[in-house]
């Protein structure tokens, strides 16, 4: 195996297995998981319904960037990003605002947001970058006709 | 692309239906229409929740407050923003500003305890009294005293009581970074 499918399936392997846990984790106490959400004073309205459901998408696209096969794997990756992006930009906002909360990053007693919580979203999001430009599956030889 | 777009969505609205049926059948399950989220404010109609046994807020003026400032068992708590608080705040004043989260709102009743007073002053009375009764909420001790200073900081301020500013090493919440002011080493 080249080094670069065997980064990306490094990364894959990485980034899905970390997905897994924490919505996991995300499961074991939704009121609780909803209140760490609600303190990041962002749109604490709609709290609840990320708690309720944002485990289970985090399983599903953690799951499916190890499992799937490439055409969802895609797909799965592709939301990734999407949530990473999220995740570094709350985790960013709460830093700048100085506000003094949990991650909830994995859960309840995540410990508190601090500089090296935001490097790590950061380091996730240029991980699911890096999957989306190089996940690429692996290269068809064309036959000559 | 368009193709991408369209399997991303399925997996997201999939996830997403199954959290909600997940949540919906769980028992411990969050219930969308009675979470309340949380902040160091006092949400209207949430006063009946707190314990009965438990003493109204009471409403005192500075000359009287500043009576239970030398007591180690009193505790005052500035509601105001960060920069007010900064500026100058009671000599001794922990910053508990009404935006501030849950968690920080759960510190501060950590640090009353042992204390008999609570004081909590804003920039009025009614700043301080929404924050205290929160806190008196959340503190289910009949023993405790919660009081809210009429007139705010400014009626403290200009009975000519006790002031400092700066950062509050005590504090729960974001003041604790909050810039020395130069004005009051």
């Amino acid at each position: 195996m080249s080094p670069l499918p065997f980064a990306v399936f490094l990364v894959r392997l990485t980034i899905g297995g970390l997905l897994v846990v924490a919505g996991f984790l995300k499961l074991r106490a939704p009121v609780a998981f909803a209140t760490e959400i609600a303190n990041y004073q962002l749109f604490p309205s709609v709290a609840p319904y990320v708690a309720a459901t944002l485990p289970l998408v985090e399983i599903l696209i953690g799951a499916g960037l190890i499992l799937f096969p490439r055409p969802w794997r895609r797909a799965a990756e592709a939301v990734a990003l999407g949530l990473t992006v999220v995740f570094a930009s709350a985790v960013g906002s709460a830093y700048a605002r100085r506000i003094d909360i949990d991650c909830g990053c994995f859960g309840t007693g995540g410990g508190a947001i601090n500089g090296l919580t935001l490097l790590r979203n950061v380091a996730l999001v240029a991980a699911t970058v890096f999957l989306l430009r190089f996940d690429r599956g692996r290269a068809t030889s064309r036959r000559p006709q | 692309m368009v193709r991408l777009a369209a399997r991303a969505g399925c997996l997201l609205g999939a996830a997403t239906l199954a959290g909600l049926l997940v949540n919906g059948v769980r028992a411990d399950g969050v219930r969308f229409s009675n979470f309340v989220a949380p902040n160091a404010c006092a949400n209207p109609g949430e006063g009946e929740t707190s314990s009965p046994a438990a003493p109204a807020v009471e409403v005192m003026a500075p000359g009287d407050a500043a009576g239970l400032c030398g007591d180690p068992t009193t505790l005052i708590a500035d509601v105001r923003s960060a920069d007010e608080f900064a500026k100058g705040h009671a000599s001794g004043a922990i910053h508990l500003p009404c935006g501030a989260s849950g968690q920080v709102a759960d510190t501060a009743v950590g640090l009353v305890r042992g204390r008999q007073t609570l004081i909590l002053y804003g920039s009025t009375t009614a700043d301080a009294r929404r924050v205290a009764e929160e806190m008196r909420r959340r503190i289910h001790r009949a023993d405790l005293r919660v009081v809210a200073l009429a007139g705010g900081f400014a009626a403290w301020d200009q009975a000519g009581l006790a002031c400092a500013s700066g950062p509050c090493a005590a504090c729960p919440g974001p003041s604790r970074d909050a810039t020395q002011d130069p004005r009051h080493p």
